[in-house]
């Protein structure tokens, strides 16, 4: 009964529809664009190991990206301020229903309103395997659930921010506020460790980055749904009577509980080309190691093979228990003798070199650890060259999609005024 | 029925609701009036559980619902898609609807709750106010915004409801006219109760006392 007032009042915002009409035109011309660019690489000297994943799905779902922080949060604002400032609110929490209920029901309007907004997507992997393109199960699997996490985080935060503030512009600053706070972290950690390289990894941007690998990470699935679930929260405690104590405990329990959620080391590499993980040799060499192994970079954030070895420390650190990275140029500016060292440190062996590249970094692992270097093996990825053109791509995206959408905006707007 | 022993309400250091204690009798139609800022809006939102108090008891008995004033509910959808809300959400006989005609409201049935008039809204309010089971109404300001047929249809249907009714008055007269029992509230405080037969001449009792 309530999602389907729920529905109704999403189908009756204009937020909602904007949104519809603004994804279809964006995901094609972030498609027929990936499209193209894939074809011609893949006619280029060296097709090999390219992979659709970062050809073409990645590229197609940018839309998906503006739309979560710039798009949809007025359509979660709207569910909940349209309702208190027209005090339509006032008479709903007085009805049989528990304020849980009523959030979770709109919740699932949002989902509705979501899943719908994918539909470009959908039509866009339907194209493209109509093309003769591949498309690799897990990875699709892992980077729709890292978009339906991000789209609960921000749901969830915007109908906090709409329930805490009044008014929708208030609350749509503050999770405009929010999301720049998130990017803000994000820039700050690039290259540094500890706390707020670790909190920095939780940031929606860095989720979103972490499902697009085809890495599942159970640490970030939980630390998103344990702030989300405390947005919720607070949403349900504010629908009817604020309680400053209430959310403020709430936030310090989803704190607690998302810092022990940090310490959950379990991840998949759902990735067809095993790009999160180091050769299957390789790792069973490395988990014979039971030392802790002690990392020191000398690079600054900015430099290009901090990037390089920020991929091969992730894949440590999946592989091996104990690794401990330290960054002792952090906050420190200047001309260092020591400048792109990395030092490894071993049960009292200590290494020192400059590359970044996962061949030598393994190697010297394997010397300080006295453990046999394990034989080569040429990765099993050739990849999917596919030189294609994006047929009907614009007609659909262009044309079709923005004419349906207004087509069925109008017919649900004749609809309610005709009952 | 409804029993509110003590009410204190502070906001910003100023006491809203001070020690107010009242019973709401079964059948009866009681008035809360009183000039503006008196805290009328502000007890019923208590008594509904919509605002927190600093102290004192309210013992809501059975249930009550409360139907606040300057509100316009859902404002992108129709009269009829409002109704019928409600309707489902008591699955019982929309009772509501079955006043429409009485509130004048089924001719606006198609009509969006944004396009309608201080008064119209009023309307819906009182009929949404009426689908609901619950023993006892509070109707904060039922006749703000009507004109004086529309008082005196809605004063037919309210004491032919035959359910307990709370009401926010400002208009002196029609609370003389419709309720069995008045409240007379002035600062957070309740300074005269009776019938208006005991209060007597209700202009000149609010002068005096407020």
């Amino acid at each position: 009964m309530v999602f389907r007032k729920d529905l109704g009042e999403l189908f009756a915002s204009r937020a909602f529809w904007l949104t519809l009409l603004a994804i279809g035109p964006l995901v094609g011309q972030a498609f027929i664009q990936a499209v193209d660019t894939y074809a011609e690489v893949s006619g280029g000297a060296l097709p090999q190991g390219l992979s659709p994943l970062d050809g073409v799905v990645i590229p197609s779902l940018g839309a998906y990206e503006l739309a979560i922080m710039l798009l949809f949060p007025f359509v979660a604002i709207r569910m909940i301020s349209a309702e208190r400032m027209s005090g339509a609110w006032k008479l709903m929490v007085q009805w049989p229903v528990t304020n849980a209920g009523h959030v979770l029901s709109k919740l699932c309007a949002l989902t509705v309103a979501w899943l719908v907004a994918l539909i470009p997507f959908g039509i866009a992997m339907v194209l493209w395997h109509c093309y003769g393109g591949h498309l690799y199960a897990a990875e699709m699997v892992s980077v729709m659930l890292g978009y339906l996490l991000r789209f609960l985080f921000t749901a969830a935060i915007s109908m906090a921010a709409a329930s805490l503030v009044p008014g929708a512009a208030s609350a749509a600053v503050v999770v405009l506020a929010f999301t720049i706070g998130t990017w803000a972290i994000d820039f700050i950690a690039a290259g540094r460790g500890g706390w707020l390289q670790s909190l920095a990894s939780y940031t929606p941007a860095a989720a979103s980055r972490t499902f697009e690998r085809g890495l599942l990470r159970l640490d970030v699935v939980l630390v998103l749904l344990i702030v989300a679930c405390v947005a919720l929260f607070i949403t349900a405690r504010y629908l009817r009577i604020g309680s400053i104590p209430a959310a403020l405990a709430a936030v310090i329990a989803g704190a607690v509980l998302a810092l022990g959620a940090s310490h959950v080391r379990a991840s998949a590499d759902l990735s067809e080309d095993r790009r999160n993980s180091f050769p299957i040799a390789d790792e069973r060499a490395l988990r014979t190691i039971r030392q802790p192994l002690t990392i020191s970079v000398w690079l600054a954030a900015e430099d290009p093979r901090m990037n390089d070895f920020a991929n091969v420390l992730a894949k440590l650190r999946r592989t091996m228990r104990d690794v401990n990275v330290r960054y002792p140029l952090e906050g420190r500016s200047g001309l260092f003798e020591a400048y792109g060292q990395i030092e490894y440190r071993l049960g009292g062996r200590v290494a020192r070199n400059r590359s970044t590249t996962e061949e030598i970094v393994l190697e010297t692992i394997y010397g300080i650890a006295g453990v046999p270097v394990p034989p080569h093996s040429d990765s099993a990825y050739t990849g999917y060259p596919l030189v294609a053109r994006p047929a009907g791509a614009a007609l659909i995206f262009y044309l079709l999609w923005p004419v349906t959408v207004s087509l069925v905006w109008m017919v649900s707007r004749r609809n309610r005024q005709t009952g | 029925m409804i029993s509110v022993r003590h009410l204190t309400v502070i906001r910003n250091r100023r006491r809203i609701l001070d020690d107010v204690s009242f019973d709401v009798r079964p059948g009866e139609i009681l008035g809360v009036i009183g000039p503006n800022g008196a805290g009328k809006t502000t007890l019923f939102e208590c008594v509904a559980g919509l605002q927190p108090i600093d102290s004192g008891t309210i013992d809501r008995g059975d249930g009550l619902f409360y139907v606040p004033d300057g509100i316009k509910p859902w404002p992108d959808q129709t009269v009829r898609w409002t109704l019928d809300l409600f309707a489902r959400m008591y699955a019982r006989a929309p009772e509501g609807q079955a006043r429409a005609p009485v509130l004048h409201m089924d001719r606006l049935l198609e009509q969006r709750v944004s396009s309608l008039s201080k008064g119209e809204t009023k309307r819906l309010n009182i009929a949404l106010g009426l689908m609901t089971p619950h023993p006892v109404l509070f109707l904060d300001e039922p006749f703000d915004g009507l004109d004086l047929k529309q008082v005196r249809a809605t004063m037919e249907v309210l004491r032919n409801v035959r359910r307990t009714l709370v009401l926010s008055i400002n208009q002196l007269r029609d609370a003389a006219r419709v309720c069995d029992r008045l409240l007379l509230l002035n600062e957070g405080r309740l300074v005269a109760s009776g019938t208006p037969a005991e209060l007597g001449d209700i202009e000149e009792a609010f002068l005096a006392l407020t």
